[in-house]
């Protein structure tokens, strides 16, 4: 697979703690690449290597191959958590600064801002101080600086937090456009939701360590391990004894609309599938059997409680 | 455009931008003029209303030769005495003062008392004082029994207008300049204050800078864009062409005061039947060349100065999160700074000691002792070599400064000890 940016055995140490252990990692070109982690793993330190804001201690970050130099970054597209804009100074001013820093004519930042601005509804705060504007919107022009100039390498750090539900939404759209239009999106965040809607990649890290890598479609499904969730009516009672010894009982919720209940199994062998199928439709009205694809969020919880 | 050059720009714009520059940018002059000028002002149009003073006069000497001025009215009173005069004269009437004069005023220096109706002054004070004791002596003298004794006195009363001149090897006296030393103190005074107050205004411009941008996080978008030097010398670079700027148009502003407003002021005849400090102030300030020179020298000392102390203010901000860590860093910084203040007022009574002129000439306190010494008309081979140092310095405090300041920006939560500045400097 042809890869935009590795990493190669990346340890970083602080006095008294190790940032990051040995972490490896690929991310391949034209991807939506998600870092994930509990808060402190290790994830903004990374990108920080990336970015050669943080020597490493030992490894080394390739782009297109070869070691990722300081002019490699200039071209990088880089929103940091902590967002970062001058108070005092007016929006559209300070859009075009950030732009023209980043090697864009006057004339050409201004016009494909303006256009940034439209698109996100933000055209009537151009002209206002920075100060005046929300959270959210602050985010929005902080995001348009940083990928204005069309980076073909972007890095969100936790970019939708302190979004609501519709301006994060907004916001995944247009990440998804800038993938769709050749750009790699590499972003860290602990929100797994928006994980499963718009990541090709991830990476798991915790406590300093990548702990798990691959596309989302597979870790999925490497981990879903045969996950049932089954929607009957009549004797429960009669049922677990029938299934006892054949699943495992994971959940349940009875008297559900029409007297239904839901149970929530794990089937151990794959070849016994068909005959839990069997047994459950001949002992009670089966309304449903659907395989459970586990969300992110159980995958996460389950691999940094080393579950997985 | 050069990436250094945006941030200067933005530096630039955004600070001549602000309400508080172009107030201080036009305030600033009117002070600084009406300061220095304001004594002679107020001697020349300052005159209250004057004050009426009765007296009640026992020795009946003193009454008649009283002369009353533009300040104070005597009006003698006959027949009254000190109790009925402060019964009759109260807060109600328009009386200033009740002077009483007792009849041994002549032996007894306590015979005379002013009974004031609201709060008396130190000039007045002295007024009356001084008139009383001429009218005494005069007195004294007279029992002396001198013939001519008013063409006698008028003959030895003596005033010595001294003119200091700058020998310049002519033998020519009329070519040599004239110089005051009391207008060089008040004028090294003003330049050196002034240099200390810009260095260390203009300084802390860039601490608190460097400091919002750490905080802010702009500068973990900054420096994906730029280096960390390119970053720390464009706010220097920005920050210092405001302080010229500020000063060209001051330099400007006094300029043209000094060709307009002050010879307006001061017309012609009162410059010339003022005597002492006041003509040599009026002259040096209508002098224009002269004070276009001053300001050529000064905006150099300033510059070099404020980058000399810049790119230490950056560093002590880059290293720290807020304004109040950095006041341990900063009053290091200082110290050689309220030195050269101390060592200026040395200036005053020898420009040309050793102690001054090495002090002049090491950087770290020559741009504020020098400036105090210019207007003293010294070589220019040591105005020079001290510029040139200081320059040179200026390279030494940057690459310091910017060992500290790259790694400081990223640094949160506890602010560095010394040793660990010096790590940063050492770090590779």
């Amino acid at each position: 697979m042809d890869n935009i940016l590795t990493i190669e055995g990346v340890s970083k140490s602080y006095t008294g703690h190790k940032a990051l252990d040995n972490v490896s990692l690929a991310i391949p070109r034209g991807s939506i690449y998600g870092l994930l982690g509990p808060n402190g793993a290790g994830k903004t330190t990374l990108i920080r290597v990336i970015n050669r804001i943080t020597i490493p201690d030992s490894g080394r970050v390739l782009l297109d191959g070869k070691p990722i130099t300081v002019d490699d970054i200039y071209h990088i597209g880089y929103m940091p958590e902590e967002r970062g804009l001058y108070k005092k100074m007016r929006v559209g001013d300070q859009a075009i600064f950030f732009a023209r820093l980043k090697g864009m004519s006057k004339a050409d930042a201004a016009k494909r801002l303006h256009e940034w601005f439209e698109r996100l509804g933000l055209s009537e705060w151009w002209g206002r101080k920075v100060e005046d504007l929300s959270k959210g919107m602050a985010q929005k022009v902080q995001f348009i600086s940083t990928v204005v100039h069309e980076p073909k390498l972007l890095i969100f750090d936790e970019p939708f937090s302190g979004f609501d539900p519709i301006n994060a939404n907004l916001l995944k759209e247009e990440i998804m456009g800038l993938r769709d239009r050749g750009a790699t999106v590499i972003f860290s965040t602990h929100n797994m939701a928006s994980v499963e809607e718009i990541c090709d990649h991830i990476t798991l890290i915790n406590k300093s360590r990548n702990i798990l890598s691959g596309s989302v479609e597979e870790i999925r499904r490497a981990a879903g391990g045969n996950t049932f969730t089954v929607v009957f009516s009549g004797d429960e009672q009669q049922l677990r004894t029938l299934l006892g010894g054949r699943v495992t009982i994971l959940g349940e919720s009875s008297g559900l609309i029409g007297g239904y209940t839901q149970l929530k199994i794990h089937i151990p062998s794959d070849d016994d599938i068909r005959g839990v199928i069997a047994a459950l439709n001949d002992n009670c009205r089966l309304r449903s059997f659907q395989e459970v694809m586990p969300s992110m969020n159980d995958i996460f919880i389950r691999a940094v409680e080393g579950r997985l | 455009m050069n990436k250094t050059m945006l941030i200067v720009m933005r530096e630039f714009s955004e600070r001549v931008r602000k309400k508080s520059f172009i107030i201080t940018t036009l305030l600033m002059p009117l002070l600084m003029i009406g300061l220095m000028l304001a004594p002679s002002l107020i001697m020349l149009y300052g005159k209250g209303s004057a004050k009426r003073v009765v007296v009640v006069d026992r020795s009946g000497l003193v009454a008649g030769a009283l002369t009353s001025g533009d300040e104070l009215l005597f009006e003698t009173l006959e027949g009254m005495s000190v109790a009925e005069a402060c019964t009759t004269y109260d807060d109600e009437s328009d009386i200033f003062a009740i002077l009483a004069i007792d009849d041994d005023v002549m032996t007894n220096p306590r015979a005379v008392k002013l009974i004031t109706n609201s709060s008396s002054s130190i000039t007045i004070e002295e007024a009356i004082t001084s008139q009383i004791e001429n009218i005494v002596e005069r007195e004294k003298l007279k029992a002396y029994d001198i013939e001519d004794l008013d063409r006698i006195m008028a003959e030895v009363d003596t005033h010595i207008d001294l003119e200091t001149v700058k020998n310049n090897g002519t033998g020519d006296l009329d070519s040599m300049e004239s110089t005051s030393s009391g207008v060089n103190y008040i004028l090294g005074l003003v330049l050196g204050m002034l240099l200390y107050m810009i260095i260390i205004i203009y300084g802390q411009m860039v601490m608190t800078s460097v400091i919002e941008e750490k905080n802010s996080r702009v500068i973990d978008v900054m420096v994906s864009s730029c280096s960390p030097f390119q970053i720390m010398m464009g706010k220097i670079a920005g920050v210092a062409l405001v302080a010229v700027t500020q000063i060209a148009i001051w330099a400007l502003l006094i300029i043209g005061a000094s060709k307009f407003v002050v010879p307006a002021v001061f017309p012609t005849e009162v410059a010339a039947t003022s005597t002492g400090m006041m003509s040599a102030m009026i002259g040096t300030f209508s002098d224009a060349g002269y004070i276009t020179m001053l300001f050529g020298y000064m905006l150099l000392f300033i510059l070099g100065g404020f980058l000399f102390y810049a790119s230490m203010f950056a560093a002590s901000g880059s290293s720290v999160d807020s304004v109040q860590d950095a006041q341990q860093f900063n009053t290091i910084i200082m110290l050689p700074i309220i030195l050269g203040i101390i060592v200026m007022m040395q200036v005053f009574n020898d420009p040309n000691s050793d102690m001054v002129f090495w002090f002049s000439i090491i950087p770290f306190t020559s741009p504020v002792v020098m400036m105090a010494r210019i207007p003293f008309d010294i070589p220019a081979w040591e105005v020079i070599l001290s510029l040139v140092i200081l320059y040179a310095s200026f390279v030494a405090t940057v690459w310091i400064a910017a060992k500290i300041y790259r790694v400081g920006i990223f640094m949160h939560g506890k602010k560095p000890s010394f040793k660990e500045l010096w790590q940063w400097i050492k770090m590779k």
